[in-house]
Order: structure tokens, then sequence, then C-alpha cells
């Protein structure tokens, strides 16, 4: 495989990515309204609970998981299925269908360069902010590289599970409804909205197999060093999961994705 | 390799649910399992040579789009053989698209934001282009159209001609050994459609490229074509020179007559049934004609007249 043509799609996404400009700053103030919710909805939940800490952490913990967790989520969010729904409506996959590479890897680079744009205008950004406002909470170190590399293994399993559901929309031809119901299964279980450390022990102990987990929930784990992934031995469950997780949903993916389309008819003719 | 397609009795049917109307037939269209089968393209066997220009010709849902599916390797026929460039396009889409380039009419490849040439270099590092040839081929578009001032626009700022002429020449980019374009002048002004047809006969005869054109607009074929191809209803109905189109359904010519009130009166003849000098002869009977005219028919009136009957 060319190196070459994989560097100049996400090269171009940069570029697209960077024409809207505006469209960051929307989803920045967003964001600040979002967490302002999400601040008082939790202080009161502290607040009633009459301790400092619930479920092994804190109120500032929840609040540092949760803020990291929504910039963590702009970042990785991807339209996959919104777009391929309307490039399919519009016949315009057929020109993608018609580059010279697999299908998936071109969907794939071609947004890798917008993920690199969110990151660096709204994560780092986000993740400044907490380093400021909290006296340096979080641990600069190794737990840096780790999350670099989980939150690869994030994208991928994301994108994985964005694919699956893209190609269940070729057969219904619907998309609204199949993609509110995969955003808010992830957002519930991949720990971007509660903490998965809220779950009750029995569902934790599912949550915790599921790939959800691994595309919030493990990236920041590792980064606030929490649940023993200073240690090698935490750390290596983690990462085994999100590996594993990875294989499992790439090769589920492109196989049901190579069987459907064949069976494609595009609109028009 | 002299062909450069080549299809032998391709067939394509559709499955579709036969719908029933109002909102009860609706509901029952959810549990329906009535399946009827569409034939889009019957028993068609084609073979084009390397280098020719050829109109692919049919009135609306003929199974045009359909058979370029085909060919793209989009859609795999129910039944018969297809090789494009000695490659099985179904079987090996990826592998297949590297040799052709698409147009179609209305749908962009490029990327909407950014100035052609960021399209071009981006299309250039996914074909693997080489440079040198990849400069070679933006030498050659500029010696054939003037493409400074779009260049360096943002594809979503272009008018829809140059947007056009943008898109035939990145399908043209990575040199492929065809090209289809489908519809490429709809919606566009007189000369633009001049200026993409120069474009493509400069292309063709440069390159040798294969071009495949499906069109509505005469003005096309007659500016591009040798050779024409005519689908209706699925099935291949002609297949020869643009020369030989006139004289294959009929020998068709237009008589017009001037006569005692001073309208020109149009009548268009196949001369193979019916005779010319004959009915002069029954108009004079009946009125004065002043003056005559005889003049060849034009293709549009030809494929006018094979479209009507052959949907008749």
């Amino acid at each position: 495989m060319n190196g070459k043509r994989l560097i100049a799609l996400t090269r171009a996404g940069i570029m697209e990515s960077l024409q809207f400009r505006l469209g960051t700053f929307v989803t920045l103030f967003a964001n600040l309204i979002y967490l302002v919710l999400v601040y008082f909805l939790w202080k009161a939940i502290y607040d009633s609970s009459g301790t400092d800490v619930v479920n092994g952490m804190t109120f500032t913990d929840t609040m540092i998981y949760l803020i990291l967790a929504t910039a963590l989520f702009n970042f990785l969010e991807m339209f996959v299925v919104w777009d391929m729904s309307r490039s399919i409506q519009s016949g315009k996959i057929i020109l993608d269908l018609l580059k010279p590479m697999s299908f998936r890897k071109y969907t794939f680079w071609s947004y890798s360069g917008s993920h690199v744009v969110q990151f660096v205008m709204t994560f780092i950004p986000t993740f400044i902010v907490v380093m400021i406002v909290t006296h340096g909470a979080i641990h600069m170190g190794l737990n840096l590289v780790f999350f670099l590399v989980s939150t690869v293994l994030a994208l991928i399993v994301n994108f994985s599970m964005e694919m699956i559901v893209a190609t269940i929309c070729l057969y219904t031809e619907s998309t609204w409804g199949i993609n509110i119901v995969k955003e808010t299964i992830v957002l519930l279980l991949s720990g971007a909205s509660i903490p998965l450390a809220f779950f009750p022990e029995a569902a934790r102990k599912i949550v915790d197999l599921l790939p959800f987990r691994a595309v919030y929930d493990i990236p920041l784990t590792i980064l606030l060093q929490k649940n023993g992934s200073t240690e090698l031995s935490g750390l290596l469950p983690m990462f085994g999961l999100q590996l594993a997780w990875c294989l499992i949903l790439y090769v589920a993916g492109t196989l049901f994705w190579n069987f459907s389309v064949r069976k494609i008819t595009v609109n028009g003719g | 390799m002299e062909n450069a397609i080549v299809m032998k009795n391709v067939c394509k049917d559709f499955k579709v649910l036969n719908r029933h109307e109002g909102l009860k037939g609706s509901i029952r269209d959810l549990f329906s399992r009535d399946y009827k089968t569409i034939s889009a393209v019957k028993d068609v066997s084609l073979e084009i040579k390397r280098g020719e220009i050829i109109g692919y010709l049919g009135p609306n849902g003929a199974g045009k789009s359909t058979t370029i599916k085909m060919m793209t390797g989009v859609l795999e026929p129910s039944s018969g053989e297809i090789m494009v460039n000695g490659v099985v396009p179904y079987k090996e889409r990826t592998k297949n698209s590297e040799n052709i380039g698409v147009v179609f009419g209305q749908r962009s490849q490029l990327w909407w934001s950014l100035p052609l040439i960021e399209s071009f270099r981006l299309l250039r590092d996914i074909y693997m282009v080489p440079q040198k040839e990849y400069e070679d081929m933006i030498e050659l578009y500029r010696s054939l159209v003037d493409i400074e001032p779009i260049l360096h626009k943002p594809v979503r700022q272009m008018s829809l001609g140059q947007r056009t002429l943008s898109d035939i020449l990145a399908a043209f980019l990575h040199n492929p050994a065809i090209v289809f374009l489908d519809e490429p002048t709809i919606g566009l002004d007189v000369s633009m459609k001049d200026k993409i047809r120069s474009l493509i006969s400069g292309l063709n005869s440069e390159k040798n490229t294969t071009v495949i054109l499906t069109t509505h607009d005469m003005g096309d074929v007659d500016a591009l074509c040798k050779r024409i191809v005519i689908i209706d209803k699925g099935s291949k109905i002609y297949d020869n020179d643009i020369e030989h189109l006139k004289s294959y359904f009929g020998n068709y010519r237009t008589l017009k007559m001037r006569l005692s009130d001073d309208n020109w009166v149009e009548e268009v003849i196949d001369e193979s049934k019916q005779d010319i000098m004959k009915i002069i002869m029954e108009r004079q009977k009946e009125q004065k004609i002043k003056d005559l005219k005889l003049e060849e028919i034009s293709t549009e009136e030809v494929i006018k007249k094979i479209y009507e009957g052959a949907s008749v």
C-alpha cells in the first residue's frame, strides 16, 4: 500500500476542515453551554449524596472526566453514516466506489484530516484549560503517550462501528433512526456522558467487555491514571481490549461491507 | 490489446418490490414479498476498440446508466460477460478503476471546498501518477483550454460550466484507457458546450483514450462520435457509423414546400417507402407550389424518429 496517497487524503481533509473555521467556534461555544449544564447537574448529585467521594470519584474527578470526554467526543465524532446516506441518495457514492483503492480505506483516510484538525482545535485547548483551572491535576508523563496510542485505537474502533452502521443503512435507505439509536448507545455505554464508575456492579461487568468503552472510557482512564493504569498490569488489559475490538470490528466490518456492496444499487439510471 | 471493452450477451435484472397505492397499500408493502423482476439490460453485446469515441444513446430509462455501471464494475451483470481492458470489472473493481475515468453529469468528484489544483494533486497521489506524467498532463490541459482562471478557484465557487470542465480534466488526469462521460454537457451554454467538445476530442486524439459518451444532445454526437450505439428498453437497436444512421432506419429527408398562401409546409419523407415526386405531384393537384426545398434530415430528427418508433 502506497502511503503517499493516504497522507494526501489526510492533507486534503485538514485543508477542507480549516475552511470551516466558524464551525469549530460554534462547537466550542455549544460545549461551553453543555458543560455548564453538566457542572450543575453533577454538583446537585454530589451535594445530595452527602459525601465528597461517590463511587471512588470526587466532584473534581468527575468534572475533569466529563469535560475531557466531551472534548474527546468532538474530536472522535464521525459523520460517516450521515455522509454515506447522503451520497447514496444523490448517487455520488459511485464516484467514491470508483477510486482505485478500497472504499473503507478511502473513507477512513478522508476523515483522518478532520480528526487532526479537531484534535488541535478542540481537544488540546480544552486540555490546557483543564490543566490551568485544576492547577495541574493531570499527570504529565508517560500517560500522555499511552493516551495518544489509546486514542488512535479508539478512533479505529469508532470508525469500524460507524462503518457497520453505515453499511446497515445501505439496506434500509433511511438513516436517521438507526443513527440516533447508535449514538445514544455509544454515548451511554462508552462513558462519554456518565463515567462508567457510576454504573451498577453487574452492568459494569458487561459494559467493561463491550467495544463502546474502548472509544471514550479507556483513553480517559489512561490519561487520568485511574484503575491502575499507572501499572503495566493495569494498562495491558485495556490495550488488549481495544486491540481485540479493533480486530474484531475491522474483520466483521470488512466482511459485511464487501458482502453488501455487491448488492448495492445506485440510484438513477 | 485491440478491444478496450468487450460485452457478450450481457443482461441485468433488478428485483423490485411491487408497491401498492394508498396508505393501506403502503402498510401492506411493509410485509410484502411480492417482487417483480425488471430487465434493465437485455442481451447486449458490444465491442469497442481503443481510441474510439462512442455515442451511447437511448431514451431516458433505456438502460444506459446501468450498462455504464456494469462497465465500471459498480454493478454485476445478471448474466453474460464483460471485459474492460482485459479485466472483469465487477470482480476487480479497484484494478479496473485505475484504468478508467468517469464524469457523471451533475455529480462532481472534486473536493468541494478546495481549489481545483488541490483536487488534481490529490488525484495524482490517489492514482499514483508519476510527477513527470502529471506535469505533462497539466501542460497538455493548458494547451487545450484556458485553465489558469479556474486552477486556483475553489470548486464550490465555480460556474456549472467551469465545474464540468474541471471534472472532465480530473477524469483524464491519470491517463486512463477509457473515460465514461455521462451527459457531460447537460445544462451548459452553447459556447461552453463547444469548449467541452473540443476538449474531449483533443484529449481523445492526444492520448488515444477511448471515450464512451452518453448524451441527449445531438450536437455532442455530431461533433464527437463516429460510431453510435442506441439502446432502448434494454436492447441494442443500432450499432454503426453516424453516416449509416440516416439511411439505416429509412432514407429520411425533409421536404419543404411553399404553398400559394406563402406558408412553408414541412414533411419528413422516408425515400425507401415514399416517392418524393409523387408527394409533390399530389400536393400540386390541390394547391400551387411556389417554392421547393429538399433537406437532409438532422441527426436529432433521426434519433427522435427512432425513439418514437421503438417505443410504440
